[in-house]
């Protein structure tokens, strides 16, 4: 059985105390290769925040195993392309992992990155200023950057957004290169056909996880189906999920030996959550 | 109906009966800045009720009025101003309190200088320079014009209070005999400077009457309002002239910027001197709370730089 | 050429005074200039020349014209109200520009009204600001220590700093640095505003950090050659400024400030990246 990466326990991630991930349990396992993906504010990228550590828990928390280096590539990147950096500045920044704030950046450190320039097709644009590349052109070169951190952990939300074809093939074999270096590498996607094509494992959220296991099994007619039902508003009236109501969940949850392939027996319970709705 | 021209009658009456109470009432005198105030003073004794705008160390020229000041106008009966343009404020605040009051200029009747430019003073001052255009009003820095303004004052206050006239006069005339004691002294004083040490320097060249009056030089690194900001050629020309003409003493005045006044010190090696008042009084303890005090101080303290240094 | 150029330093000691002032001043604020425009903050040099005032203000009131007092008042008010709108921003919904003009004004306000209790504002403002051509031991040795702390701290925090303004999240993501360079670099903001408001006044001092910077941005697409240039334009200004006030008797401050904006309008149009070469020439394109 392969050791657990990355652990949830109870994480409850959200804004203003209403939750967008709510009570989720369950492990990553090192080395594998998940598809997250479920319907627009289901909280996938909150999860990916959640674990990167950039948003706090509202309760519960999630566990990163000793030692494992996280690279997160956002949805909405906060980079600022008006600002004066060439794309080799920017894929460089993925040194901070090795060389911190002072170490100094040795010959192994800048082939690193033209390596990395060379895997995503960006060779020759070392000295490009980065408000000039094209939305593909700088996707390629996060993902150079990703590959300059040389993380174990590597979380990508939405990377295939406004890419073409090609692109998207290309940064594929990448994310399959990774997981083949045994890396543990978490997408957020919402093509289910890629998914289905590439990635062994899947994680169906819809703000609780719906199912979580092998694609094939999670992605069934009735888990969308389920997901697809999922209430996306925030309702003030909800009522306060008790800590005990918490408890229950964890239990429910509950699995023995942390396979993270039983995360797909989910039943479906009462929504505590939705409460009485407003007509 | 009827109450309501009762009530009204009533009204005339009581506003009647209290316009009749003013005349009755200390005149209302509201002076412009301290020196002003000092000279009001002096001449209405307490048949007045005095208020000044700008208050001892303030400088008028810039003086932002405060809502306060604008009903003390309206109030009063006798404005007393500089006059030419030194309170720039002044017309904004007359216009907004609507005052009925006269706005008497103790300036008339003096013989205005023209705005003295800084080092220009060669000869009997006659190297005026004319691109400011306007005239120097600081003229209360010779004695001989506070006497007019002190005469210009009794007559607007006699204008005003016909009762009071002569008991103004009469505080009028032992005032003037008192400024003649003090402008004894400052010519003595400056008797006492050998001619060739009569040059001093001041941050704001505010000196032209005192200079014109008594035979001293004043030198200026800044022009003649303290808004102006100095320029390298005025420092150098000045650092220059001190070299040159041998200036005895440098001087501190109480409201500009001393930090220029001790660089240029501390190039050509003169002392700084002391303090000069020239737009305002100091504060009751201080060493000019009047007129007459002003001047003394500002003439002992030119004497005890250049002849102690 | 000698006349013009150099004999007005050698003659006096208060232009050479002048120019070792400015010049120390640039070499600190012209990079810390880079970053505030890099960071759309290019306004904030203004609204601290107000926040400073009650700080500057009442060290004035407490120990009389001392610069040490002052600079001390003035980079605690400075201090606090940066770091304030600093917190207001990265910790809730505001943006900076909407916090940092509600601290200002209120810090503001606090000035005029501890200035009012001397009575008349205008005296107080004289002397809080300096001006370039009286620069005494103590503002040159102020000016020069915080000249070699801005330049320290940049060089230490240059990674972070450049990581903060190109990809803030991706800071967040590998460090914890980011909010703490964030406040290290309005700290130096701070530091380089208060000390040339003492020492040079604030015309000087907000003008010798912004418009060298702006000139500079239409030059290089590199964040080190953009400081570097700035500084450099920020050093031509300032004995171009000089000699200008010099030999055409006009005030140093609008003289030097001048000289560095003729430098920006001629970057705006002549610059590398500028009107001219972006817009107006007709472009030959190659076929890739």
């Amino acid at each position: 059985m392969p050791e657990a990466c990355l652990t949830f326990e109870d994480l409850t991630l959200g804004y203003n105390s209403h939750p967008t991930v709510h009570h989720l349990n369950g492990t990553i396992a090192a080395g594998s290769l998940t598809a997250v993906v479920g319907a627009n504010g289901s909280g996938k990228s909150t999860l990916m925040k959640g674990i990167v550590g950039v948003l706090k828990p509202m309760s519960g928390q999630c566990r990163v195993a000793d030692g494992k280096r996280i690279a997160y590539l956002p949805q909405q990147s906060e980079l600022d392309r008006s600002f004066p950096a060439r794309v080799v500045d920017l894929v460089s920044l993925g040194l901070w992992p090795r060389r911190g704030l002072l170490g100094r950046y040795t010959r192994d450190d800048r082939e690193a990155v033209s390596h990395a320039l060379m895997a995503v097709g960006l060779e020759g644009f070392e000295k490009r200023a980065i408000d000039t590349l094209s939305g593909g052109q700088l996707q390629r070169a996060l993902f150079a950057r990703v590959l300059v951190q040389d993380a174990d952990l590597i979380l990508l939300d939405e990377p295939f957004n406004a890419v073409d074809a090609k692109t998207i093939g290309d940064l594929i074999a990448l994310i399959k290169r990774w997981h083949g270096e045994s890396r543990t590498v978490m997408v957020v996607a919402h093509d289910l056909e890629l998914v289905r094509a590439n990635f062994p494992d899947t994680l169906l959220l819809a703000r609780r996880p719906v199912a979580w296991g092998r694609t094939a099994d999670t992605l069934r007619a009735e888990n969308l189906l389920r997901a697809r039902r999922f209430d996306e508003a925030w309702h003030d009236d909800a009522p306060w999920c008790a800590p005990d109501d918490g408890h229950e969940h964890a239990h429910a949850h509950d699995h023995d030996g942390h396979h993270h392939h039983e995360h797909g027996e989910i039943r479906d319970r009462p929504d505590h959550e939705s409460g009485p709705r407003p007509a | 109906m009827h109450r309501l021209i009762a009530l009204a009658s009533v009204l005339t009456v009581i506003t009647l009966t209290s316009t009749a109470a003013i005349s009755a009432q200390p005149l209302k005198v509201v002076a412009s800045f301290s020196i002003i105030g000092d000279f009001a003073k002096n001449v209405g004794g307490d048949r007045i009720e005095l208020t000044t705008l700008v208050g001892p160390d303030g400088d008028a020229h810039v003086y932002e009025p405060s809502p306060a000041d604008a009903v003390t106008m309206s109030k009063a009966d006798v404005v007393l101003v500089n006059g030419l343009q030194y309170e720039g404020f002044l017309q904004r605040l007359v216009d907004a309190s609507a005052t009925k009051a006269s706005i008497v200029e103790l300036t008339n009747g003096i013989d205005p200088l023209d705005m003295a430019v800084g080092h220009e003073h060669e000869g009997n001052g006659a190297a005026v320079n004319h691109h400011q255009g306007g005239l120097d009003p600081h003229a209360f820095q010779s004695v001989a014009n506070a006497k007019v303004y002190v005469g210009n004052i009794a007559g607007a206050f006699c204008a005003a209070d016909a009762a009071g006239c002569d008991v103004y006069k009469a505080n009028a005339e032992r005032y003037t005999a008192e400024l003649g004691a003090a402008e004894a002294y400052i010519e003595a004083s400056v008797e006492a400077i050998p001619a060739d040490q009569r040059t001093i320097i001041t941050s704001h060249d505010a000196f032209g009457y005192f200079e014109n009056a008594y035979g001293l030089t004043f030198l200026a690194p800044e022009g003649i309002s303290t808004e102006a900001e100095a320029s390298a050629a005025d420092v150098a020309a000045l650092i220059r002239q001190v070299r040159e003409e041998k200036a005895s003493a440098i001087f501190v005045e109480n409201i500009t910027n001393p930090r220029l006044i001790e660089q240029i010190a501390a190039e050509t090696g003169v002392t700084v001197g002391g303090t000069l008042y020239s737009d305002a009084l100091s504060k009751a303890g201080g060493p000019a709370p009047t007129y007459i005090d002003m001047m003394k101080n500002n003439i002992g303290t030119i004497r005890g730089a250049i002849l102690g240094s | 050429m000698y006349d013009l150029l150099i004999a007005p330093f050698v003659e006096f000691g208060f232009m050479q005074r002048a120019l070792a002032g400015s010049l120390l001043l640039a070499l600190g604020a012209c990079p810390v200039g880079v970053f505030l425009m890099l960071r759309r903050m290019s306004l904030t040099g203004d609204a601290m020349a107000h926040a400073i005032l009650p700080g500057a203000a009442a060290g004035f009131l407490l120990y009389g014209l001392q610069i040490v007092p002052m600079t001390i008042g003035g980079l605690v008010a400075g201090i606090i109200v940066a770091l304030g709108a600093g917190a207001v921003s990265r910790f809730t919904v505001q943006r900076e520009d909407a916090s940092m003009a509600a601290f200002y004004l209120i810090s503001l306000a606090l000035g005029v009204l501890i200035v009012s209790l001397r009575g008349s504002s205008v005296d107080l403002m004289q002397v809080l600001f300096g001006t370039v051509l009286a620069l005494n031991d103590d503002a040159l040795t102020l000016i020069a220590l915080i000249s070699g702390v801005t330049l320290l701290t940049l060089a230490v925090f240059w990674r972070a700093l450049v990581a903060e303004c190109l990809d803030p999240l991706f800071l967040r993501s590998v460090s914890r640095l980011g909010t703490p360079v964030h406040f290290i670099f309005l700290g130096l903001v701070v530091l380089n505003l208060v000390g040339g408001f003492q020492a040079l006044g604030t015309l000087l001092s907000v003008g010798l950090m912004m418009l060298p910077a702006a000139a500079a941005r239409f030059w290089t697409a590199r964040v080190e050659p953009m400081c570097m240039l700035a500084f450099a334009f920020g050093a031509v200004s300032c004995v171009a400024g000089l000699l200008i006030s010099y030999h055409g008797s006009l005030p140093s401050g609008p003289a030097i400030i001048l000289s560095a904006g003729t430098i920006y309008a001629a970057s705006i149009f002549f610059g590398t990246r500028g009107i001219f070469n972006t817009k107006l020439r007709h472009h030959r394109h190659r076929t890739a």
